[in-house]
């Protein structure tokens, strides 16, 4: 296929993506008010635990005592770690659902060239909405506030987190052709996430949570995106930080290409792509 | 003749009471036994459920460490008079399993006969849909009562969690009060979907709301005064609230005898709700056709 030809079929997929998505625009609407919601029991939970909406021992750990913030960047950032897990490794199964996977399968595009489309529609979706969830929560009194000069490094970091991320869930989109019912782990995955990742605690305060969070790109771009809206650190780290998740974004698609391409054509040389 | 078309051809309505409950606990055995059989066929998913709770509960622990610095709040103590949050935040976390079981695994019981190609047998079948409802239920407990097994094995080994025996059957006592008031929540969940058939969000969107409005992880006094409001009207929060004051001596802000009479009179009117619902949506489908619909 040609480069224009393979444009086409991205842009048509994205086209198609983002029309079912807001055929249901409360889904919309549910996508851009319950992740800030969630937030709310561990509000509350802090409030119990220390009386107030700053933590001494909280702030030893993070640099800043505001936990309120720590915790409400760690769920607008991690929106696009679940998209990626549900929009673009769950999307084939969807497409399983629709009675449309066999169309894709037999079509002359490759399957992957459309889940580039999905993973492009994903992000724009995820984006408009984080967008929305920051300046709703920047009119708050969480002590958030976002400049031009936080915002621009931090939308660099959001770049190079879902390069990798979304080369993880394309990874993910082939596993699910080969298992097919991947719900449950789905949200495993999730679960995951949430303990060996910093969007919801400190990782460091324990030395296996520590240890393997290290290995998640959404690590490396909580610490440096808190760092520069919480710290004021500006470009302190930063270079650093983006030369890690260069080197996981490169692995992590790669893989995810590899691993893609190999377990899609397993599950067309074992006739089982129309199973359920 | 009117509503011949809506009920299933149910025989055992003519028979005497005792033969009518023994007829539906058969049926209800049945959809247990069943639902089992499906879950177990495959094991790996299967472990992965009893896995799954240690690892939701263990960032809700680390967080509150985090925050106090430490296992013990002095500000938790003054609210509650308890300090040690660890066992605060894990038996609240626990219990509230079963709540996600009566949204989910309720909710979305019928869904899943849809999506096997079995909704139109199952209400074909001679008895009542409420108990095919309470065999789904009854699962759902079972499994439940396995995941909190293994999550209270996990945190007895890893935190030293010290409870006062003595509290044990009561608490269970209001647990089990609460499953009966979720069993009425379950209802309306599953009757959703056989209007709106993806009712995910339906779940998600009341779930989130009873995991704000219900205190898990802290006391009643922290929520904003209309929140508390609406705690009052959801069994999580006297089930939660209870186990703890019976396993760690929480105060609830209640006698024990009120907790037990509201979730009693919740239990009532959340299972009334639940069938009434239940009845008017699945009757207003069958009318419309709408039940085989995707």
């Amino acid at each position: 296929m040609s480069l224009s030809a393979t444009a086409y079929v991205i842009r048509a997929e994205m086209a198609k993506t983002i029309r079912i998505y807001f055929s249901y625009p409360v889904i919309v609407v549910f996508w851009a008010i319950f992740p800030v919601l969630w937030v709310f029991p561990f509000l509350f939970q802090g409030k119990a635990m220390v009386g107030s909406g700053t933590s001494a021992a909280f702030e030893q750990l993070t640099g800043s005592g505001n936990y309120m913030a720590f915790i409400l960047i760690g769920a607008m950032v991690s929106n696009f770690v679940f998209s990626g897990l549900w929009g673009v490794g769950n999307s084939l199964r969807e497409e399983t659902y629709w009675g449309t996977m066999e169309y894709i399968i037999a079509s002359p595009t490759h399957p992957l060239i459309v889940l580039i489309g999905k993973t492009l529609a994903e992000a724009s979706i995820t984006t408009c909405i984080v967008f929305l969830q920051a300046t709703i929560i920047s009119l708050m009194p969480f002590g958030i506030s976002f400049t031009v000069a936080k915002v621009l490094p931090v939308l660099l970091l959001v770049v190079l987190l879902m390069l990798g991320f979304y080369g993880f869930a394309i990874a993910f989109a082939g596993f699910t052709l080969l298992i097919k019912e991947v719900h449950g782990w789905v949200h495993t995955l999730e679960w995951v996430f949430f303990l060996f990742s910093p969007i919801r605690y400190p990782v460091q305060m324990n030395p296996i949570t520590s240890f393997v969070s290290v290995l998640i790109p959404l690590t490396w771009a909580l610490v440096a995106i808190r760092g520069i809206i919480l710290l004021n650190q500006q470009a302190v780290g930063l270079w650093r930080i983006t030369g890690i998740l260069l080197g996981m974004d490169a692995a992590l698609l790669l893989g995810g290409y590899y691993t893609f391409v190999a377990l899609e054509r397993k599950t067309r040389r074992d006739g089982t792509v129309g199973m359920h | 003749m009117k509503e011949a078309g809506t009920r299933p051809l149910d025989h055992s309505t003519t028979w005497p009471l005792f033969f009518r409950l023994r007829h539906y606990a058969n049926a209800v055995w049945a959809e247990n036994i069943k639902e089992w059989k499906l879950e177990l066929t495959y094991p790996l998913d299967f472990l992965r459920s009893l896995i799954d709770p240690v690892v939701y509960l263990l960032p809700y622990v680390l967080y509150g460490v985090a925050l106090v610095g430490g296992r013990f709040s002095p500000n938790l103590a003054k609210l509650v008079g308890t300090t040690d949050i660890v066992s605060f935040i894990t038996i609240g976390y626990v219990f509230i399993g079963f709540m996600n079981m009566a949204l989910w695994a309720m909710g979305f019981s019928l869904r899943k006969e849809q999506m096997y190609g079995t909704l139109e047998a199952v209400f074909a079948a001679p008895v009542p849909r409420w108990v095919f409802t309470m065999g789904m239920s009854m699962h759902s407990i079972l499994h439940q009562f396995l995941m909190i097994a293994v999550q209270l094995l996990f945190v007895l080994a890893v935190f030293n969690i010290k409870v006062n025996p003595l509290g044990l059957l009561p608490a269970l006592a209001m647990i089990g009060l609460m499953l009966v008031a979720l069993y009425g929540i379950g209802m309306i969940m599953a009757s959703t979907t056989l209007i709106f058939k993806q009712g995910w969000l339906i779940s998600e969107a009341l779930g989130s709301i009873l995991m704000v409005v219900t205190p898990i992880a802290y006391p009643l006094a922290v929520l904003p005064v209309f929140m508390q409001k609406a705690a009052l009207g959801v069994p999580t929060t006297y089930g939660i609230l209870a186990a703890r004051h019976f396993l760690l001596g929480e105060q609830m802000g209640f006698s024990v005898g009120a907790a037990f009479l509201r979730v009693a009179v919740l239990c009532v009117v959340w299972v009334v709700f639940g069938l009434v619902i239940f009845a008017a949506i699945d009757r207003s489908t069958r009318r419309s056709g709408t039940l085989s619909h995707y």
